[in-house]
């Protein structure tokens, strides 16, 4: 299988007089279609390594390679353009702008990708359908549950047919019963449509369901399951 | 990719109308600006074409009011309060009038085709034989043909046919008795005059050949053909010495502009210590009052502008703050820099459009409104019908409108810029 992401030896140093590193040395591969849980506690820079993967953000040192590609060599037009047309988010927070309606949350990637009025409803009614969420089209975020919004995020996800899904604690915020709906909804996406999955948690279940698991310890990629996450001892985000 | 043009500018909108209240009270600020400056503009552009209408229908080309330069400077020293020390070759009384050898010299001039002397003069009242009654009025010849009456029936008094003729101010006619403007032209009326010696009235006919239209240059002067101002001259001289009857104060130079200039007949007159103005000298320091006003209100305006302008700053920064998030995500999903810079700015240059929209429709409200006023009975304009106090044409209000939304976008920069360079990570972390 082809590599989508790859890194070589990523480091990322916070602060510039109070230096903290967040990343020490990530070597890792992401495979087309695959489904990749990276795992670890609170603060051990989950994060950070997907906002990198992501091309949000950039290592201090080290290499990121995007379809073969060497990441930091592209121009910002193009990272631009990756992120828009192939990459997906679903964040923890949700992010949606809750006083707009369900449908122009949904909208908002196409807009920015220029897509035509009639075209991008039609994309966004069909993304809606896929989360189950096509009566609510009209409401306002704010009507919604947190299930209901981490869906929405998640049809603004798939909204522009990613390759690529990186979400960040997509379940944190919401409860069992919920988190297990949007899990089953990422997984589908994973298997149906052959969408690359990288989903970052600090909860083991969920890390258990991906094809892969990248557990990191204190900025490195380390091949013991921490005891605590095992133990799925740690609740917080 | 790039998101389309409309879809960036309905985003700038619909972003203004999410906190109505904030964007109406910034509207109203530039608003406020914008209003001060296009009536200002437009009240200038009133009464500077009414003086060029008025300029126009008078003419004068080629002729000048020439006074000693010292009248100016004396004119000046009355104004002041200190003690102005006697200097005996600058005998004051013989500075002010123009003598013979200085009338000569001024004959002199290249270009000068007629020099005549200014001779004041004066009527007690008017009459007619229709009516008892009296009217006091000031009395004025034409030294000139080169200036132009503004006669709204009939024709101006002669400048050089030996005819005694008068052209009345609006409204003598029916107070003369007479049943119209038109009733009187060709009548007569009568002027009594003093005699500067014995101080003895005697009368005088002239024939009236026309009535005058409103004007702010004749400015209440009733005009006179040139033959009955040196008949009523010598009346009222009989027997006052030569030499103060023909005391000479200004003098009517006319001149040949094909040969000499303005300019250049001015300055050889400056050299024999004598001042020239035009009619549009004149004329211009009736507008010098209005350019004063115009200065002072667009001041207000700019002021009122710079205000507006920190409101659309502070509009726009609590706006990047309040959708740090909101623009984290966008630029997240692929929105450049850019585009955040030009939404920002739409949103700054929206305000100034709507502002000076505002402007320019309640100002023209307000503008028509006082026309309209100031033409009612009683008002100082109901004599001027053609006059507009204020004048709205589309190329100002364009310009004035485009300057105010330039103005709102160089405000908008500072924080569209702030909003710009947001990165995403940083908007997008939990905190
Ligand atoms: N902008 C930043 N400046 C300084 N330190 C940061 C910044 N962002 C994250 N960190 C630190 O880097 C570490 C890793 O953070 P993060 O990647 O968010 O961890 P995780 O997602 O695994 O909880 C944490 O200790 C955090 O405090
Ligand atoms: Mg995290």
């Amino acid at each position: 299988m082809t590599e989508v992401i790859g890194t070589k030896n990523l480091h990322k140093t916070y602060g510039k007089r109070e230096k903290f590193e967040a990343l020490r040395g990530v070597d890792l591969s992401i495979k087309k279609g695959e489904s990749v849980a990276i795992i670890g506690k609170s603060g051990s820079g989950k994060s950070t390594l997907m906002h990198i993967l992501a091309l949000l953000d950039t290592p201090t040192k080290g290499l990121v390679s995007i379809y073969g590609e060497n990441a930091t060599k592209l121009r910002k037009n193009k990272l631009n353009h990756i992120r828009g047309d192939q990459f997906g988010f679903v964040f923890q927070q949700f992010f949606m702008n809750s006083n707009d309606s369900v449908l122009n949350n949904v909208i908002l990637p196409l807009k920015i990708a220029g897509v035509g009025k009639r075209e991008r409803r039609k994309r966004a009614l069909e993304a809606l359908k896929t989360v189950e969420l096509i009566d609510k089209a009209k409401n306002k975020g704010n009507d919604l549950s947190g299930g209901q919004k981490q869906r929405v995020c998640i049809a603004r996800a798939i909204v522009n047919n990613p390759d690529i899904i990186f979400a960040d604690e997509p379940t944190g915020n919401l409860d069992s019963a919920t988190g297990a709906t949007i899990e089953k909804l990422l997984f589908g996406l994973n298997k149906d449509k052959g969408i690359t999955l990288i989903v970052v948690t600090h909860d083991a279940d969920i890390a258990k369901k991906c094809d892969r698991q990248i557990y990191i310890s204190d900025g490195k990629v380390v091949n013991k399951p921490d005891e605590n996450l095992t133990e799925k001892k740690v609740e917080e985000s | 990719m790039s998101m389309k043009f409309n879809d960036i500018i309905s985003t700038a909108n619909s972003n203004l109308m999410r906190n109505k209240g904030r964007t109406l009270l910034t509207v109203l600020a530039i608003f406020i600006g914008s209003f001060t400056i296009i009536l200002n503009v437009a009240i200038n552009t009133g009464v500077n074409s009414f003086i060029d209408k008025q300029v126009e229908s008078v003419g004068g080309e080629g002729y000048l009011d020439v006074a000693p330069a010292a009248m100016i400077s004396q004119m000046e020293a009355m104004g002041s309060s200190e003690p102005q020390e006697y200097l005996p070759e600058e005998n004051s009384s013989a500075v002010q009038s123009i003598s013979e050898e200085t009338i000569k010299k001024t004959e002199e001039i290249p270009g000068v085709t007629s020099v005549d002397p200014f001779r004041m003069i004066s009527a007690e009242y008017i009459t007619s034989s229709n009516t008892d009654k009296r009217f006091k009025l000031d009395i004025q010849g034409m030294g000139t043909d080169k200036i132009h009456l503004d006669i709204a029936e009939g024709r101006s008094p002669s400048a050089d046919n030996p005819e005694s003729e008068i052209a009345l101010l609006p409204n003598f006619a029916t107070a003369l008795g007479f049943s119209s403007d038109a009733d009187a032209i060709g009548k007569t009326i009568t002027l009594a005059i003093k005699n500067r010696a014995t101080g003895k009235l005697s009368n005088i006919e002239a024939t009236v050949v026309g009535i005058q239209a409103p004007s702010v240059i004749s400015m209440g002067r009733t005009w006179i053909s040139q033959h009955l101002h040196e008949e009523v001259f010598k009346m009222m001289n009989v027997g006052v010495p030569a030499e103060i009857a023909n005391l000479t104060m200004a003098l009517g130079v006319d001149f040949d502009p094909e040969i000499a200039s303005e300019d250049e007949v001015k300055q050889a007159l400056e050299e024999i210590d004598l001042i020239g103005l035009s009619v549009a000298d004149e004329i211009g320091m009736v507008k010098t009052f209005f350019d004063i006003i115009l200065i002072v209100f667009s001041i207000f305006g700019g002021i009122a502008l710079l205000a507006a302008s920190i409101g659309i700053i502070n509009t726009l920064f609590m706006s990047v703050q309040e959708r740090t998030r909101e623009i984290g995500l966008m630029k997240a999903m692929g929105l450049s820099s850019a585009q955040v810079f030009l939404s920002f700015s739409f949103e700054a240059i929206s305000l100034g459009f709507w502002g000076s929209a505002l402007g320019i429709g309640v100002s023209i409200l307000v503008g028509s409104a006082a026309n309209s006023i100031f033409h009612g009975p009683g008002m100082f304009l109901e004599d001027f019908p053609t006059f507009n106090l204020v004048e709205f044409t589309f190329q100002n209000c364009a310009i004035i409108a485009l300057i105010i939304m330039f103005i709102a976008f160089l405000a908008g920069t500072l924080p569209a810029r702030r909003a710009a360079k947001q990165n995403p990570i940083d908007a997008l972390r939990y905190e």
